[in-house]
């Protein structure tokens, strides 16, 4: 079975599986499906949401490839995700493309965190991704509390970003293109650069690596940098896209979304474009299940897990002959 | 600040019983050599099956069997992809928890209008279970049966207990229905003692403190003990912190808990031996 294949299983596994559950809760399984293909694909409205839902799963899958083909456990695009966004609402009084950097370089800085406890304390980056995840929620919770409070001062929310990124024709912002860029990029770096060779040497037999001069150590910091930088990206990019504003619950799952995807794309770079569209679609669809069928958007991520579960399953039947 | 401490200690040792049952059941898995990554999402579906049981059942005793059930439940397919399909067991890990997220958000919400009342537990058994009983039987199956050096040896070369007749397979799975247990009991005192019931993302993160708790306490129950201890200790601090009102920002006092466990990761982690074969996927 070849990897596009059980790629492709996985995700229509992973529909049909959603709708047998809402079916043993009493929802018509052909309700479901249509709602969720109508309100993600069936329309020009319809296609723009998914799009603008796609744009950080994009680029939040992308840093997981990267940390993935690395070898790197980063559970981390959560938090990247967030401080990125803090520090492009921070810098977004110098204009956007100043914003995105600061983004990225906030976002490879909070990565780099896991990869120093990792290089100097032996702390597993599994498990100090996942806590640095929690932190930045809270340092989320304490700037749109206090901080960086809209003056206004009426909700937990800051103000608008001082910069925004320009809309193409339609309702979706540009960084659309920036996203799909970044894929080209990432692809560009894994497969044409001496940097990308390294980095999937490394993930592919550390031991290895390492006999072939490779400094191993650092080479999982770097790829670990640039996986948060995306991530960081994917967080400046939603805030002067699409919320223009930070509140609480701004990171809403994307960095854990970002798993599922690169999964799905079997962990290649421009793959990744197709599964965030489904991903994102998936997510657009869940949205309009819980406004007009009452039916927890949650299934959204219940759907990234079935997917990724599935996957292991092909991937087992796959490799075991 | 040292009366502070000092008043903290009850709640400490209560507040954590959840996390303690948790640590022990990670390390008895660890132990045998796998990493269950899913124990967030284990303990988030043992909270919520347990409060749909005490809920329709009127009983607390059948609300924990119901947290264990959808502990083994989860385990059972940690399980299967881990032990039976040799996945990795971090993706594995990871997918349980965003199943377990997205599955007990839809579920709860499926059921909210057979919601009543739920009992709530008074008579404290499992205070003394947690940081007592269970730290004894593990402590004696563990290190003093020819189970238990089986058992780790299955964490530390597993080719040596298949070359002789054994199936570290089998190991495993035993190892993986103790942590159940544990971690039903955990996910069902959270709900139905220290809460008022289910709430999305109750566990918040539990489950991986558990997990950087075991490497504090370098994979003994001693240690495990010590860490719970150490983090209950200042996550009750920061409680009493919030009620005295010293100015310290709200948030920043939720964020604490984390950082003090990176802390904790850090601090002693350093150059700790981990079972050899933790983590590694058989062929």
């Amino acid at each position: 079975m070849s990897r596009v294949l059980s790629a492709v299983l996985a995700a229509v596994a992973a529909l049909l599986l959603l709708a047998i559950t809402a079916a043993l809760f009493g929802h018509s399984p052909l309700a479901l499906l249509s709602i969720l293909v109508r309100s993600s694909v069936g329309s020009r409205f319809a296609l723009e949401g998914t799009l603008l839902k796609s744009v950080p799963l994009l680029l939040t899958g992308l840093s997981v490839v990267i940390a993935f083909r690395a070898g790197v456990w980063n559970i981390g695009g959560e938090g990247q995700f967030i401080v990125g966004a803090l520090a492009a609402l921070v810098a977004s009084r110098f204009g956007a493309i100043a914003s995105l950097l600061a983004a990225m370089l906030a976002g490879a800085a909070w990565a780099s965190i896991a990869s120093a406890m990792r290089l100097w304390r032996n702390a597993p980056e599994v498990l100090t991704t996942i806590l640095l995840n929690f932190t930045a929620i809270h340092l989320l919770g304490w700037s749109v509390n206090g901080p960086l409070r809209e003056h206004a001062a009426q909700y937990p929310q800051t103000d608008l970003a001082a910069a925004t990124l320009p809309p193409l024709a339609s309702g979706v912002h540009s960084g659309v293109l920036l996203a799909l860029a970044a894929s080209v990029a990432v692809w560009w770096m894994l497969y044409r650069t001496m940097e990308g060779l390294r980095l999937r040497a490394t993930g592919f037999n550390p031991f290895a690596a390492r006999w072939a001069g490779i400094r191993v150590g650092s080479q999982l910091a770097r790829a670990m940098a640039i996986s948060g930088a995306v991530a960081g990206l994917a967080g400046g990019i939603e805030l002067l896209g699409v919320t223009h504003r930070l509140f609480e619950r701004f990171a809403a799952g994307y960095g854990y979304s970002g798993i599922a995807v690169a999964l799905l794309a079997q962990l290649h770079p421009l793959a990744t474009i197709a599964s965030a569209f489904f991903f994102g679609a998936l997510v657009t669809g869940a949205g309009e299940l819980q406004r007009t069928a009452d039916i927890s958007a949650g299934v959204a991520t219940f759907g990234q897990a079935v997917v990724i579960l599935m996957l292991i399953v092909m991937d087992h039947v796959r490799t075991a002959r | 600040m040292f009366e502070l401490l000092v008043s903290s200690i009850p709640l400490a040792i209560v507040a954590s019983i959840p996390l303690l049952l948790a640590v022990e059941g990670e390390l008895v898995v660890q132990r045998s050599g796998m990493i269950n990554l899913g124990i967030e999402g284990m303990m988030l579906t043992a909270a919520m099956t347990a409060v749909l049981v005490a809920q329709t059942t009127h009983s607390l005793a059948l609300g924990f069997a119901g947290g264990v059930a959808g502990a083994l439940a989860i385990a059972a397919l940690f399980g299967v992809l881990a032990i039976t399909l040799r996945a990795d067991q971090i993706v594995t890990g990871t997918a349980i928890n965003l199943l377990a997220l997205g599955g007990t958000s839809f579920i709860y919400r499926e059921v909210q209008s057979l919601v009543q009342q739920v009992p709530q537990l008074r008579t404290d058994a499992v205070l003394p279970l947690a940081w007592l009983a269970i730290p004894l039987v593990l402590g004696a199956i563990l290190w003093n049966s020819s189970f238990g050096l089986r058992l780790r040896a299955c964490g530390e070369n597993p080719e040596a207990v298949a070359a002789t007749g054994r199936s570290v397979a089998n190991y495993r799975w035993i190892t993986l229905a103790i942590e159940a247990l544990l971690v039903g009991i955990a996910g069902a005192y959270l709900a139905l003692a220290l809460s008022n019931g289910f709430a999305e993302n109750m566990t918040a993160g539990r489950g991986f403190i558990a997990l950087s708790i075991v490497i504090f306490g370098r994979w003994s129950i001693k240690g495990a003990l010590l860490g719970t201890a150490i983090f209950g200790l200042t996550a009750a601090m920061q409680y009493a912190l919030q009620a005295a009102n010293r100015g310290i920002p709200f948030h920043l006092l939720l964020a604490l808990p984390y950082v003090v466990t990176l802390l904790i990761l850090c601090g002693v982690a350093g150059r700790v031996r981990a079972p050899e074969n933790l983590g590694v996927r058989r062929r």
